[in-house]
């Protein structure tokens, strides 16, 4: 049996606190950490010196503080030097961003895809392309420390191997290994659903900031999920967590991609409105061809105007359901549901009147992601910066910083 | 939770006809109060009655809790009540720093202090995240609708104001844009300010609003929480002034 935690069990976990704070919160001041952190002043000296020793943050004057007395020195992420590599695979794009520490997009890559099967050997292969054309411009003394990617598929969380994924790569793809080795830095590359990460980087960044329960739903060709409760994500057993567009909301109704009929996703998918639409045949598909009907019903057409009503009203019944479980403070909708939730807002709120119970809607708030496109990749640097804030010095190490 | 602004019991007449019946409105700090009624039900009369360009006729004004006499524009000013009108109000030959300081320059000494003015402007726009404006020395008449509705927003809270009443900020914007101002709607009164949203949008009103006050032919038919009520409920509030349990009995608030 053990006493407690080791000294240098302490020491690795306020170092990780400190980075966490500087990560999170921007340039701060030692003083300002000291009351935040609740340590005391010569233990906080100790932490940023050994932090910028590691060459993770820097220590800096402040510019003027306009009070009396020596003003606290501001410690500052090493944002140009310690990155990671975020990775987002969608059904309509390919993107890769170069992220320093603090949360900071240093450079970034997309492509347009057109949609169809994945071949893994091709994601990868762009994806690692990438990688390199960014990895080329940075400087010497840089160092990278961690890669993820956000996929729109069940991911294992114990092997990072894409499970399932209607909507994209074959079942039971490596595709972290696989993209680990075509980079070829000598990293693991964790791979995370891309809702999950959504709500994670909306949770640490964005719009759900201090707001410890919420859920964020995020729409493409379908309709993923990430359930933050108490300040962490639902994972579930496995890592599959999450998958509130598989929630049956209407049964009997429209075949979804996962084999039943009247999931969430194929009441309120793209297809779904731009069936309802009458736009499916040809013509864009994605982001454009939703905005496309939003506008259209806001010019009066009918058409248009029914389809939305229609798929607003199976959305808010599908939040209805969640908020009467989980009782979040926030609900959050990101990717195409952005666009569909501000051209439906009527008939989601009205749903959400009826259905909801009363106490659980009354303190809800419905807001659209902060972080808008991006809000999957700054989900991916996080998860690549995890292992980073759980014990600095270590990764450090490891990647020979 | 009390109003920052509150207006009980206002009547208002032109002439002989009367436009405003005993109305009783209220804005909350952090919330979006929606204004919505069919035309000429009076949203603009008591829009303008709260910005002390008509005088009222009778009827109580308080702001934070306390009595108080609007007399004018500048009164609801210095109260730090700032309106944006459907028509902006901008000046299309000057730039962005310009219009957000017009008539309000900031000075050092005889001369203009165009550094500080810069900052300020510039501030603001990044509290409020707007992203879409490339350079705030841009001339207004370069912008598009939607950024222009940037500018007169951004224009209102530059000034420490407490209520920020807006008039159809999405009438006459695509889609896009439309998404833009709604969001940075929602940001002003996440960030504390009491916002009042007039607009015939229903999914607009629902997207962001936190309550909704009906007027019906010049009388408050209902003032109701979002969450509470249904689009159909909105729309006969609006239509017949009366809807269920809510709104006017005969004609007449209860």
């Amino acid at each position: 049996m053990r006493a407690g935690p080791s000294q240098e069990e302490i020491r690795r976990h306020n170092l990780g606190a400190l980075l966490r704070h500087v990560h999170l919160g921007g340039p701060t001041s030692r003083a300002e950490l000291t009351s935040r952190m609740g340590l005391n002043r010569s233990t906080i000296m100790a932490l940023t010196s050994d932090l910028t020793a590691a060459g993770l943050v820097r220590e800096e004057l402040p510019r003027e503080t306009g009070r009396a007395g020596r003003p606290s020195l501001v410690v500052r992420p090493e944002s140009s030097r310690v990155y990671v590599f975020a990775f987002d695979v969608g059904p309509d794009r390919l993107a890769a961003a170069r992220v320093g520490l603090g949360g900071v997009i240093l450079d970034r890559r997309e492509s347009v895809r057109r949609r169809g099967a994945f071949d893994l050997e091709e994601v990868v292969g762009a994806l690692a392309a990438f990688a390199r054309q960014m990895h080329r411009k940075t400087r010497a003394d840089t160092v990278c420390v961690g890669a993820a990617a956000a996929v729109s598929g069940g991911v294992d969380r114990s092997d990072g191997v894409v499970r399932y994924g209607p909507n994209l790569l074959q079942a039971e793809a490596p595709f972290g290994e696989a993209l680990a080795r075509k980079l070829g830095l000598g990293l693991q590359v964790s791979v995370g659903n891309d809702a999950n990460l959504g709500a994670l980087a909306e949770h640490t960044r964005g719009v759900g900031v201090s707001v410890r329960d919420l859920i964020y739903l995020h729409g493409d060709v379908g309709v993923g999920g990430g359930v933050i409760a108490g300040g962490h994500l639902l994972g579930g057993h496995e890592g599959f967590g999450g998958e509130v567009g598989h929630m049956v909301v209407h049964p009997g109704g429209r075949l979804c991609g996962c084999g039943s009929h009247g999931c969430l996703e194929a009441e309120v998918g793209e297809r779904a409105l731009l069936e309802a639409a009458g736009r499916t045949t040809e013509g864009p598909l994605g982001r454009d061809a939703v905005r496309a009907v939003v506008d259209a019903a806001d010019r009066g057409d009918i058409v248009a105007q029914a389809a939305l009503s229609r798929v607003g009203d199976w959305l808010g019944l599908g939040v209805a359901n969640l908020v009467n479980i989980f009782n979040p403070e926030m609900v959050i909708f990101g990717g195409m549901l952005r666009e569909v939730y501000l051209g439906s807002a009527a008939q989601v709120r009205s749903r959400l009147a009826i259905d909801a119970l009363p106490a659980h809607r009354e303190k809800l708030r419905l807001r659209t992601s902060e972080l808008a496109d991006d809000a999957t990749l700054v989900g991916a640097a996080e998860l690549a910066f995890a292992h980073v804030l759980a014990d600095p010095l270590e990764a450090l190490a490891r990647v020979g910083g | 939770m009390n109003p920052v602004l509150e207006v009980r019991g206002i009547d208002k007449s032109f002439g002989p006809v009367q436009v405003l019946h005993d109305v009783t409105f209220a804005a909350y700090r952090g919330e979006i109060t929606a204004l919505v009624g069919d035309n000429g039900a009076g949203k603009s009369t008591l829009v303008k009655c709260i910005g002390g360009i008509y005088p009222i006729d009778a009827g109580d004004y308080l702001f934070d809790g306390e009595q108080v006499h609007v007399g004018g524009p500048r009164d609801a000013g210095e109260l730090g009540i700032e309106i944006v009108y459907q028509d902006l109000a901008l000046c299309d030959n000057l730039d962005i720093v310009q219009n957000m300081f017009l008539g309000r320059e900031r000075r050092s000494g005889l001369v203009l202090d165009e550094a500080t003015m810069e900052e300020m402007a510039q501030q603001t726009l990044t509290s409020l995240s707007v992203r879409t404006v490339k350079s705030i020395r841009q001339q207004v008449s370069s912008l598009s609708g939607g950024q222009r509705q940037t500018v007169a927003i951004a224009k209102a809270v530059l000034w420490n104001s407490k209520v920020v009443i807006l008039d159809e900020p999405t009438a006459a914007l695509g889609v896009a844009q439309t998404a833009q101002v709604l969001e940075l709607v929602r940001r002003l009164a996440d960030k504390g300010l009491a916002v009042v949203l007039i607009s015939h949008n229903m999914n607009d009103v629902f997207a962001v609003s936190d309550r909704i006050a009906a007027l019906y032919l010049g009388r408050m038919a209902a003032q109701v929480k979002t969450a509470d009520v249904t689009h159909a409920q909105v729309v006969e509030l609006i239509t017949s002034g009366r809807s269920g349990d809510l709104g006017l009995t005969n004609g007449v608030s209860t």
